[in-house]
């Protein structure tokens, strides 16, 4: 069983985010971190591997940092990775990451994709089923539970009061939601393999694609300008005992901002 | 005249609000010739949503087919991308609901179409036309435009206001999609109701958050008393989501659900960023922490700093009283 797993590394989620002085660049605090929902995925392939056995691949596309959710995928025990690295790949939209994306997996035969259902710096959440539909597989997207059969998959998503069981025939693509698993913390053993792991790097050229189709060029959404959202006044504190408080807060709420 | 394309959905035996939400935006813009407008819905449509739905559009394409018996994003994915050819839709617009985000990405790669996810305000007197989106957990707002159209929006929910419906009710239209079998290969084995009725939080218009503040999972009462006084949806933080207290389905956060309602009360929660990244386009923020350096402070309107198990009781006390519950 062949199991690809795409990884994304993200800045960390407390990492101050400022807007550049030209208004259509971020700069952001160097501080890096392994997209959280991506985690999930990578847990699950390895889960898929032991009981299947295979091979899982993690594949990543940034710049040479990115490097590093690689080595952690590797040191959780994944078999191989491979980085997508081009300037021309960055920069780009959910549209022309996951067309780049979409070629390099369909690079060496698979049965499984497995990657989060989305990422928390963009906030997008289409990758994933972009990729699926470049590569003309089924997908269910936000699982919570999934069960690898010969040639099928049976799948659980949470929906809204409720949960939904799915099968799909492999291959097929998956997107991971909080609660499909535990992430294992990686081995010393792991890590140092890690260290030590020869990481794959694919350009723009390795993957046959002209530079104006992946990256800031191949998107179809430009972002004219960044903002910051209105900073809201400052907090008013309605102060006195509880009653007095509860009170007076009601009295703003339906009287002054009117809410119920 | 360039066209907009608004799929709608339902829940149960109602249009969804964000549906409407959309429709009444498009009928704002028929209304002022920038746009002439069609609501799309895929498969099963209950009599009482087509019903309310020709309230708020003045045509509702009904696309049917087989495949679209159940949800599947490709099943939903070929037949709106096939419809939205045929009628020349420049954007389509969509709520950014889990079904939605969950397909109309594979639209726009059927349609070669830009999409902007999770938009929470439009710009359609610009030339091009622009949609702001939150990023970085709302920290950052993005403005995009597209490079060619036609082009898939999705708006969070209570991004726009429901307005008011036609005089005169539309027309509906049924369009067979003619999508081969082969095409679906998911297949929906089972679908079971766990919480039955309960409110989407995404969509809620109130809601009542609790935290670790609450001290135990029994606790959580004085939030569901409260919320039901004033007929709120009850929320919670990954910490108590962890701890097992509440189920996933309740968590406001990074690595739960992003909300946008009219009115958050939150109750013994710190405001820790991966918290406040789910619920920062609220409008009005009541905090309650007895700790007077409480992060959530600098993210709410209001505050009130003492013990939620004395202040809780006492907002619901008295919202009972002016509510006359």
């Amino acid at each position: 069983m062949n199991i690809v797993v795409l990884v994304k590394q993200i800045p960390d989620p407390e990492a101050l985010v400022a807007i550049g002085g030209d208004g259509v660049s971020l700069a952001i605090e160097p501080k890096f971190a392994m997209n959280v929902f991506d985690e999930f995925a990578i847990e699950e392939a390895l889960r898929i591997k032991a009981r299947h056995t295979g091979k899982v691949r993690v594949i990543a596309l940034g710049s040479g940092k990115a490097i590093e959710v690689l080595r952690t995928g590797i040191a959780m025990g994944a078999d191989e990775a491979l980085l997508l690295e081009d300037e021309a790949f960055l920069d780009g939209d959910g549209y022309a990451t996951a067309f780049v994306l979409s070629r390099a997996i369909a690079q060496e035969p698979f049965d499984i994709i497995l990657c989060g259902r989305q990422a928390i710096d963009d906030d997008r959440g289409e990758v994933g089923q972009m990729v699926a539909q470049f590569l003309g597989l089924p997908h269910v997207g936000g699982i919570v539970k999934l069960d690898v059969t010969d040639g099928r998959a049976v799948a659980e998503v949470a929906v809204e009061g409720g949960q939904e069981t799915v099968e799909v025939p492999l291959p097929a693509l998956f997107t991971a939601q909080k609660g499909l698993n535990e992430p294992r913390v990686p081995l010393i053993t792991g890590v140092m393999k890690a260290m030590k792991a020869q990481i794959a790097r694919l350009t723009a050229a390795d993957l046959g694609l002209a530079p104006a189709q992946a990256g800031r060029s191949g998107a179809k959404v430009k972002v004219v300008q960044y903002s910051l959202p209105k900073k809201k006044p400052a907090v008013q504190i309605i102060s006195g005992e509880p009653r007095e408080a509860a009170m007076e807060a009601v009295r703003i709420l339906m009287d002054v901002e009117k809410v119920f | 005249m360039d066209k907009i394309l608004v799929f709608v959905e339902a829940k149960g035996n109602e249009p969804r609000k964000v549906s409407l939400e959309l429709l009444s935006e498009g009928l704002k813009l028929a209304a002022s010739g920038q746009f002439s407008m069609e609501a799309v819905f895929l498969g099963k449509l209950p009599a009482a949503v087509r019903e309310t739905l020709l309230n708020y559009t003045e045509k509702l394409i009904h696309v049917t087919d087989p495949v679209l018996e159940n949800y599947t994003a490709e099943g939903y994915s070929l037949a709106l991308a096939g419809y939205a050819r045929k009628t020349g839709a420049k954007i389509i617009l969509g709520g950014a609901t889990q079904r939605g985000r969950d397909f109309l990405p594979r639209v726009a790669v059927l349609l070669q179409a830009g999409i902007a996810s999770d938009v929470t305000i439009t710009n359609w007197e610009k030339d091009p036309l622009t949609f702001i989106r939150p990023m970085y957990g709302g920290r950052v707002l993005a403005e995009l435009s597209f490079s060619a159209y036609p082009a898939i929006v999705t708006v969070r929910p209570n991004s726009f206001g429901v307005g008011a419906s036609l005089a005169q009710k539309g027309e509906l239209v049924e369009f067979p999609a003619g999508i081969s079998p082969e095409q679906v290969k998911t297949a929906v084995i089972k679908t079971e109701a766990t919480t039955l009725g309960k409110a989407d939080l995404t969509e809620a218009d109130l809601i009542v958050a609790g935290g670790r503040g609450l001290k135990a999972a029994a606790n959580f009462r004085l939030i569901e008393e409260l919320a039901q006084t004033i007929g709120a949806t009850v929320g919670a933080t990954r910490s108590v989501v962890d701890a097992k207290w509440r189920d996933q389905a309740d968590q406001i956060g990074k690595s739960g659900k992003t909300v946008s309602p009219k009115f958050y009360l939150g109750a013994g929660i710190s405001g820790a960023i991966h918290h406040i990244m789910g619920m920062d386009t609220s409008k009005v923020v009541l905090a309650v922490n007895n700790d007077p350096n409480a992060i959530i402070f600098s993210y709410a309107n209001y505050g009130i700093v003492g013990d939620l198990f004395e202040v809780l009781p006492a907002l619901t006390e008295e919202l009972r009283k002016r509510l006359g519950k």
